[in-house]
């Protein structure tokens, strides 16, 4: 194929790509089983009394008690929860949490409800583990990049990915 | 998503492997495969444009995270496979099986509700049993696939002569 087809055909797959994202963003917070911040923020009060799974950012940790922010799809703080019946052991502010529980959406001085936890999955334990998640990512990503370009080069002009040296005879093991 | 980094080294390894059987699948064609790995955390671009930012700006509803599912993968494999000018096919089917061993390897992380997630989109929105092996912020993960791929790398070297 030539260059015009292979373009043609790549601007079709993102267009298709495109697609998919919009229809997920669409049915998303209605296929997903539990309630997502941007509903949490609308209508919590529908959820009270609801088996629920919210992922949630730890602000403070006291005894076996948290509080979390459960954010909207922008960021935005969409609710404020007290957790109670956590194993906080190594928890700190900053960390990330998985919570499996019954959701009372009742309004105290302090929060926006109240989650009694079955389940607590520790994300990240502390902003450091989040850190590390996204260091060790991006060492993937250069990782992959750098054994790729060993092999391959970029042709922009031509929007494709020429074989490195001798394409038949297999590559060196010179670095 | 585990950590990137163990992603690319699992597909480096199950490619590898592959590559002792199949006499056409080359590191030339592996780095493929790793490349596929790196295609479901795409959705990151999120974290530098956030998916409201992209609503507003499209008017519809909009969400990176159909990147990381087998629809995402299928169709984003293809993108990355029209830079090929031959062998396309072998192209495609590297970085789909790239994509796909990530895919599968999330698909056995810890949810708290004992269910993964939507990543079947969009065939379905079913989300299977997990069987909870880990959360992705464990050096444990990283730990075990960089001694995979260092045992793989090795007897690859030692003992896998390389067509010159």
């Amino acid at each position: 194929m030539d260059r015009r087809r292979r373009l043609a055909l790549g601007i079709v797959l993102s267009l298709a790509l495109l697609g998919l994202c919009i229809h997920y963003g669409a049915a998303y917070d209605d296929a997903w089983p539990h309630p997502t911040g941007d509903q949490l923020a609308a209508h919590g009060s529908e959820y009270d009394g609801e088996r629920v799974l919210l992922f949630g950012d730890v602000q403070t940790v006291a005894g076996n008690r948290i509080a979390i922010h459960v954010t909207d799809d922008g960021g935005d703080v969409a609710a404020d929860l007290e957790v109670r019946g956590v194993d906080t052991a190594g928890l700190e502010p900053g960390g990330v949490v998985q919570i499996y529980g019954t959701l009372e959406f009742e309004e105290t001085r302090t929060h926006d409800g109240t989650v009694l936890a079955d389940e607590v999955v520790v994300v990240n334990a502390s902003p450091r583990a989040g850190a590390y998640k996204y260091v060790a990512s991006g060492l993937g990503g250069l990782f992959a990049a750098g054994f790729f370009l060993r092999y391959w080069r970029i042709d922009i002009r031509q929007l494709r990915f020429v074989p490195r040296g001798d394409a038949d005879s297999e590559v060196s093991e010179r670095g | 998503m585990a950590d990137l980094l163990s992603h690319v080294l699992i597909a480096y390894a199950l490619g590898t492997v592959a590559g002792w059987r199949l006499e056409w699948l080359s590191r030339r064609w592996v780095a493929v495969a790793m490349v596929g790995a790196v295609l479901p955390d795409l959705n990151r671009i999120g974290l530098l444009v956030s998916d409201p930012t992209v609503e507003a700006a499209l008017g519809t509803p909009f969400a990176f995270d159909a990147i990381p599912t087998l629809g995402g993968v299928i169709v984003l494999a293809g993108i990355g496979a029209t830079g090929f000018e031959t062998h396309r096919t072998r192209a495609y089917g590297l970085l789909l099986a790239g994509g796909l061993s990530h895919l599968l390897f999330d698909a056995t992380k810890h949810y708290a509700d004992g269910e993964a997630g939507t990543w079947l989109f969009p065939l379905s929105w079913t989300r299977h049993p997990t069987p909870n092996l880990y959360v992705s912020s464990e050096p444990a993960v990283l730990l075990v696939a960089l001694s995979i791929a260092a045992c793989v790398w090795a007897v690859d070297r030692r003992w896998v002569e390389e067509p010159s």
